[in-house]
């Protein structure tokens, strides 16, 4: 299959009865619509960059042989990079490493139904709480959305509740966070877990149409999915109920949820403007709740042991300079270093910098290994948990690049729609490969200036969030930035 | 009556909300910029338009709302009972840093001569761009349509083109097309606007802000807009009675463009390509100017109306006596009324006899 060529696109137009235009804009928006298939894309993401993909990339369109070859950002396997995707296939070929915790068991692999049935599978939903309960065990296990932004699940899952019907569930299975690699964990090791927590949603929420939003990156966890939902239609689980999977086409913006929802509805993945939220203006503007892969794969667990009684854990994706990088369960108040020395194997170097959460979160100096990674911890680093991607970074890798690298990524993946997101990512990618080479391309209190509009008044999370990283680097790196000039205020 | 979107609905109760620590009142889900206006507080746009569903893109309208964390966009926020709102130097600005970053990829301010509202915004708020982005210049367009020009360096993204297109045009002319540094607006796929379903309204021209989108002057009559003399006027080539202003030349008291502001009546500042674009015939040498009847010698000659007309009635007549009253028809223009129409039909009806009476409208 080949690329959506401006013929095929005006084709689908006139098929749908829709007009060329809209569906042009549509197909240039997604990164993966315009390239054939069997396109080799090479991560570029900070880790692979760290680990060499500027080579790998290279090489690669050496040996392009007529065939695209793109640098992509995060493909969201950071514990094997560098990394790429040849088609379908990812290369080097995947292993695992995780621990076995008593929330996920993500050590275990659930090859069939069977599998997760012997493990106590689906006796939650079997014999599911009433409504009001389970809000109740939620709120107590101090459970927050695990994909980035960590707003507490029993407040969202009471919102919905109070919508009238009919609700939709959407499961967020756009792991785009650069560093982050536990949803695909949670869906190739453990689909039915996953599943088996949207399906609570779904009664929780009555909702008879369920959607899993995958991006298209993630092959095998496509395959995974579409195996589990099989079995659980033929098993009976499904019955009055519809489990559909829509898969992204390329665009990191569509995990944040109301681009997801636009996305979803067959346009531009833009985030829309927040009030309404969601839980009361969602998917075909009914109230929907979506939840993270990662949160839903708790709730089994939380259901089980009771909110209170629940470890509360999360799962920390490790990678970088680090001896055995994966996917970790542990509690949500662990610190960098027992992450990284009693799980991930110790450092292969010295530490000179930590992304704690996925590239909005912040970066951490090596003075950080032992603080606590809570979010209220992290607040006094001026840093967030985000989605738990911990990227180790060592002394040899320049913070100004990683720095650069993140800020690029930003701003590639921006929407547009907004002007301090489209622009001022651009402009702090420009202002950090000036002073690369020596040049003050703007005064640190006008920088300040723009990183503070980006966070106040941009539409959604990736605009906000982009300043933290250029903060946190004010911060802990000032003789990097000395050359812009005094701060406007203490940091 | 008021209008939400598409719809009308009802008037709206009057509810109170506090403006900058003054009380104020305005119809519940009124836009706060609207709201705000009415009191005499004007928060500047670039990406809103009357016409257009709320869009919040430019973030150049961005309020204090009590109770919402972040700043809320004036152009897409609807006034609610008790809300305080706070435009004031209470509230952190943040429109010259926006205008900075909007400056920063703006390369061509003044490609036809249009007014541009983001180098207004610059000049009021004294902002600069610190720098122009490495990667603001985006590739050019060059259309060989005779109408229109559109220059990617001027535009700002605000999607107002494409939304009039695809809101009120319901054409797909334009597209907005890519992300992030390599978001750009091309008539689709970069085609020539001939090649789209464009029908050449200028529309996406009256509603961009930056002129990005202009007139294509005919040779050496390009001045800019503001240097222009509006003359109110009607577009004489439908019944439906656009209200128009000829933009004349001081100077050579030629018309050189014609344009049409949202309050006016029957059309809201919407045109199509003949009145828009058709004005040449204004100042054309063989435009007629006075009634001509055609002499003994062969030739035209001026005269009077009032014997121009009885020229004109004898002809008829004559036909009518020699061949019957079935042998006229009648055709009338599409540039007449409806008022004008029904005269016709009636002449041709009632004083010539015939029922062979038509409209090139009709078709």
């Amino acid at each position: 299959m080949g690329p959506l060529t401006p013929e095929l696109s005006d084709a689908v137009a006139d098929h749908m009865n829709i007009r060329r235009g809209e569906v042009h804009e549509v197909v240039s928006f997604y990164s993966f619509l315009r390239v054939p298939v069997d396109a080799v894309r090479v991560c570029i993401g900070p880790v692979c960059d760290c680990l060499g993909a500027k080579d790998v990339l290279a090489r690669e369109q050496e040996q392009a042989n007529g065939v695209p070859v793109l640098g992509v950002e995060c493909l969201g396997h950071c514990d094997l990079a560098p990394v790429l995707l040849r088609g379908d296939t990812v290369e080097p070929e995947v292993t695992y490493r995780a621990n076995d915790g008593p929330s996920t068991g993500l050590a275990g692999w659930d090859e069939t139904l069977a599998d997760y049935e012997a493990r106590g599978g689906f006796e939650v939903l079997r014999d599911l709480p009433a409504p009001e309960r389970i809000v109740e065990e939620l709120k107590a296990s101090g459970l927050t959305g695990y994909g980035g932004a960590g707003f507490p699940t029993g407040i969202k899952w009471e919102a919905v509740a109070r919508e009238p019907h009919p609700r939709y569930v959407v499961v967020n299975a756009d792991e785009g966070e650069p560093g982050t690699i536990k949803d695909r964990y949670v869906m190739e090791r453990r689909p039915y877990l996953m599943l088996e927590g949207m399906l609570i949603a779904m009664r929780f929420a009555g909702a008879e149409h369920g959607f899993v939003y995958l991006r298209e990156e993630y092959g095998t966890a496509r395959a995974r999915l579409t195996q589990a939902i099989d079995e659980l239609r033929q098993a009976g689980h499904l019955d009055g109920v519809a489990v559909e999977m829509v898969v992204g086409a390329g665009a990191y913006i569509c995990g944040e949820e109301t681009a997801m929802l636009e996305s979803m509805e067959g346009r531009r993945g833009m985030p829309r403007l927040k009030p309404p939220f969601p839980s009361e203006v969602g998917y075909l503007g009914r109230p929907t709740l979506i939840n993270n892969v990662e949160t839903l794969a708790h709730i089994p667990a939380i259901l089980r042991t009771g909110g209170e009684a629940w470890p509360h854990v999360r799962l920390w994706s490790v990678s970088g300079a680090v001896r055995e990088p994966g996917c970790y369960e542990a509690p949500v108040d662990v610190t960098l270093r027992r992450l990284i020395d009693e799980h991930a194997g110790g450092a292969t170097e010295e530490i000179g910098a930590i992304v704690p959460g996925g590239a909005a979160s912040g970066i951490l100096p090596p003075a950080a290994l032992d603080a606590p990674l809570t979010r209220d911890a992290l607040r006094e680093w001026d840093v967030g948990a985000g989605s738990a991607g911990v990227q180790v970074f060592p002394k040899s890798y320049s913070p100004l690049r990683l720095l650069a690298e993140t800020m690029r990524f930003f701003a590639e993946e921006s929407c547009q729609k907004c002007t301090p997101c489209r622009i001022g990512n651009r402009g702090m990618h420009h202002l950090l490969q000036e002073l690369e080479r020596g040049r003050v391309a703007m005064s640190r209190e006008q920088a300040e200036e723009w990183l503070d509009a980006m966070a106040a008044t941009s539409i959604c999370g990736l605009g906000q969030g982009a300043p933290f990283p250029m903060r946190a680097a004010f911060r802990y790196w000032p003789e990097l930035f000395a050359p812009l000039g005094e701060p406007s205020r203490m940091a | 009556m008021i209008r939400v979107g598409d719809t009308m609905i009802p008037m709206a109760r009057t509810v109170a909300f506090t403006l900058d620590g003054q009380p104020a009142s305005a119809p519940e889900g009124e836009l706060l910029v609207h709201a705000a206006a009415r009191h005499g507080v004007f928060i500047p746009t670039l990406c809103h338009d009357d016409k257009l569903e709320p869009y919040g893109g430019c973030r150049m309208c961005v309020v204090g709302v009590e109770g919402s964390p972040r700043p809320l966009p004036a152009c897409a926020t609807r006034v609610a009972e008790g809300m305080v709102v706070s435009t004031d130097s209470s509230v952190p600005q943040y429109q010259r840093t926006l205008t900075e970053m909007l400056l920063a990829e703006h390369l061509n301010p003044d490609p036809g001569g249009r007014p541009n509202e983001l180098v207004d915004l610059a000049e009021e708020l004294a902002a600069e761009a610190p720098f122009i982005l490495p990667d603001a210049k985006r590739e050019p367009y060059d259309d060989r349509n005779r109408f229109m020009g559109y220059d990617p360096d001027a535009c700002i993204l605000c999607n107002r083109c494409v939304r009039y297109t695809q809101e009120v045009m319901q054409c797909s002319a334009l597209s907005l097309e890519g992300r992030g540094p390599h978001a750009r607006i091309v008539p689709t796929h970069g085609y020539s606007w001939l090649d789209t379903e464009c029908e050449l309204c200028g529309g996406c021209l009256s509603a961009c802000p930056t002129g990005a989108i202009y007139e294509k002057f005919e040779e050496g009559t390009e001045r800019p807009e503001r240097t222009l003399e509006k003359v109110k006027s009607t577009c004489t080539f439908c019944g439906v009675g656009c209200q128009i202003d000829l933009n004349v030349d001081p100077e050579t008291q030629r018309i050189v463009k014609v344009t049409s502001e949202p309050h006016y009546v029957s059309n809201e500042g919407n045109l199509c390509v003949k009145g828009r674009f058709a004005f040449n015939f204004v100042h054309h040498p063989d435009r007629l100017t006075e009634p001509l009847v055609r002499g003994e010698d062969g030739e035209l000659h001026p005269t009077t109306w009032e014997h121009a007309f009885r020229v004109a009635a004898e002809g008829l007549l004559r036909v009518k006596e020699e061949h019957g009253p079935q042998a006229i028809g009648v055709l009338s223009s599409a540039r007449l009324t409806m008022e004008e129409n029904f005269l016709i039909q009636k002449l041709a009806r009632t004083a010539l006899g015939t029922n062979s009476v038509h409209s090139c409208e009709a078709t």
